[in-house]
């Protein structure tokens, strides 16, 4: 009954297509077809009693306790406006040079890391707060578009993010299921930190290469990042309030985790009371405010953990129909060994990247291939780098990426989608570079996991 | 009939209010117990346990709430330049189909689960952990997170049915 696993599959992708909330969709769509297989004497039904005990399971789960604290954390920033100050002031800081204005948009993307993770929402506020300034300094309308939806989906990659601390918990478990299959009874762990660890060295390469590409431009094409003419000078006491306390507070956490001083949800507990600290010595917080913060804190974590709720029940069903051995299968069936299995994921994941956000990918795609594909003796930490790098140039690919839907919805009518399109081309090079780079020097995403961590 | 929706609403609110002060007690708790264990090199294993449930207690009981502000990711790429008939349409057959039953179904598994926590009288499994009433008591959201959003959802089918019949 294998096929009717593949039927589950395909069918909540055509489900979710409706557009009814993900959550239930996934859920839902699964338990249609259990109790369609429970009545064809085709589903053990007992297999469903263990759903509470996973919930709970969840609801227990140490590391994820970290990602409503980060959610915390990024949306105060969000909320005091530290963002725009950042941009303001690097801005002025690079503004008298050609592309100087590129350039502070993709270093506030790359800061803005800690935000909530969700590509709408980043991608939605970049565009908001840099899109305006850059039309008006007469910035080419594409370029200016394909720079705020790459630096706005940056963020997805660069620690402390809350995708990464997702895909690592669900990569640990699937790296356990696979050493179980190959025999390893004392299987080795992948932690939080080990991804932190390994987006770090891909995730400045990209913002390199990001930069590269803006400064090679302004020197190409002078008219298409022009300088700012008025040379008001920022003063230095000005930088340091704006720049200083922000990459402290990102600093800190990000440090503290890498050292191995604290967990990731006492980091991101203490980074989101620092976070609070920061906005009232900007005086940027208010009961009004707060409330703002605990209200998007409380809804994106519900969205998040309700989808890997609903994930959990179709990972449920779809492996009562035996769908692990479909993939297993499939997989193994692919000509080209490894290489061949990790090309096919690859490019499956990019396309489903075009209807499913990350999340939904981390928690109902991750958890069917990773094992199969760990077990076929892949790095854990490489695999989960590889895949979010993978997604983020998927959500930037004209027509479907989601990065350019959101971008749209915030642009002007004056900018052309096929400007927009037009615009992101250069950056999905990029990403191509990049993934091929890390294909083929892994050792950028796995040197500063093992020196850290040893191995 | 307009007074229903309104009235299953305010639930959905009001649970969406105590679940999102406990954000911030998460918080708080999370940098309280950090500074014993660092600077005053002590641990309370209850405190340390209570953020945990927080944290379950948060997006449980925040379901609900975040279903009514319609904040739970859809994928809308085909939604999203159709008007609010196909909306209503897809909210309600998304409700009967998808929503009702996996919620029924969720409620109906871990009734057993939560009441044999009950009759166990369960506490915490490490010494100095939380007492008893507690840990039956933070499962309870097993059951209650499925039925306050199956309330918000016939909230959502009534005013989705009303826009479906106004002409």
């Amino acid at each position: 009954m294998e096929w009717v696993a593949g039927l589950l599959f395909l069918s909540v992708i055509l489900v979710l297509l409706a557009g009814f909330p993900v959550a239930f969709t996934l859920g839902g769509t699964a338990l249609i077809f259990a109790a369609v297989g429970i009545a064809g004497g085709v589903f053990n039904e007992a297999l469903l009693s263990g759903l509470p005990n996973r919930i709970f399971g969840i609801m227990f789960n140490e590391t994820l306790v970290a990602v409503p604290l980060f959610v915390f954390m990024g949306v105060t920033l969000e909320r005091a406006r530290i963002a725009e100050e950042l941009l303001d002031t690097l801005s002025s800081l690079f503004g008298s040079l050609r592309g100087g204005l590129g350039i502070s948009v993709t270093l506030v993307g790359m800061l803005l890391a800690a935000s909530t993770g969700i590509v709408g929402a980043t991608v939605v506020t970049m565009g908001l707060l840099s899109l305006p300034t850059m039309m008006r300094r007469g910035y080419d309308p594409g370029l200016s578009a394909g720079t705020i939806c790459a630096s706005g989906t940056l963020g997805q990659i660069i620690p402390p993010s809350i995708i990464l601390v997702m895909l690592g918990d669900v990569l640990t478990s699937a790296y356990q299921q696979a050493q179980l299959k190959m025999g390893v009874f004392s299987p080795k762990t992948v932690s939080v930190g080990d991804l932190f660890a390994g987006a770090l060295i891909p995730g400045l390469l990209l913002v390199f290469l990001y930069i590269a590409y803006l400064v090679v431009t302004a020197w190409l094409k002078p008219a298409a990042m022009p300088a700012r003419d008025s040379t008001d000078r920022v003063g230095f006491f000005k930088v340091l309030h704006a720049l200083l306390p922000p990459l402290l507070l990102i600093f800190a956490v990000l440090g503290s985790i890498l050292m191995g001083v604290a967990t990731p949800t006492e980091a991101a507990g203490v980074g989101a009371v620092g976070a609070l600290l920061l906005a009232i010595t900007r005086r940027q917080l208010d009961l009004v405010r707060l409330r703002e913060i605990m209200h998007s804190t409380l809804s994106i974590s519900s969205m998040v953990f309700m989808i890997l709720i609903g994930a959990s029940l179709f990972s449920l069903v779809f492996r009562g129909f035996g769908g692990d051995d479909l993939v297993h299968d499939l997989l193994s069936s692919i000509p080209g060994g490894v290489v061949g299995a990790v090309i096919v994921v690859m490019l499956v994941m990019f396309l489903l990247g075009f209807v499913l956000d990350f999340i939904e990918i981390t928690f109902v795609v991750v958890p069917i291939v990773g094992p199969v594909l760990l077990a076929m003796g892949l790095d854990p930490v490489w695999l989960g780098i590889m895949i979010a790098v993978n997604l983020q140039t998927s959500f930037l690919t004209p027509p479907f990426g989601f990065a350019l839907f959101y971008l749209r919805g915030v642009a002007p009518d004056s900018l052309p989608t096929s400007a927009i399109y037009r615009g992101v081309m250069p950056f999905v090079a990029i990403q191509l570079i990049a993934l091929l780079l890390l294909a083929a020097f892994p050792a950028l995403v796995t040197w500063l996991p093992s020196l850290i961590y040893g191995n | 009939m307009q007074g229903l929706p309104d009235r299953l609403e305010a639930i959905s609110e009001w649970t969406g209010r105590v679940a999102s002060w406990a954000t911030l007690f998460m918080v708080l708790v999370t940098v309280v117990v950090v500074l014993m264990r660092y600077v005053f090199d002590t641990g309370l294993i209850w405190l340390q346990e209570s953020v945990i449930w927080m944290h379950a207690f948060v997006f449980m009981m925040g379901s609900a709430w975040t279903l009514q502000r319609d904040e739970h990711v859809r994928v809308d790429i085909f939604l999203r330049d159709r008007g609010p008939r196909r909306r209503a349409l897809v909210d309600a057959l998304g409700v009967i189909l998808l929503l009702w039953p996996m919620c029924g179904f969720l409620a109906f598994v871990s009734w057993d689960f939560v009441s044999a926590s009950w009759a166990l009288r369960e506490a915490s499994r490490e010494s100095g952990g939380l007492p008893f009433p507690l840990i039956p008591l933070i499962k309870c959201v097993l059951v209650a997170m499925p039925l306050t959003v199956s309330l918000q959802g016939l909230a959502m089918l009534l005013r989705s049915v009303a826009i479906l019949r106004s002409r």
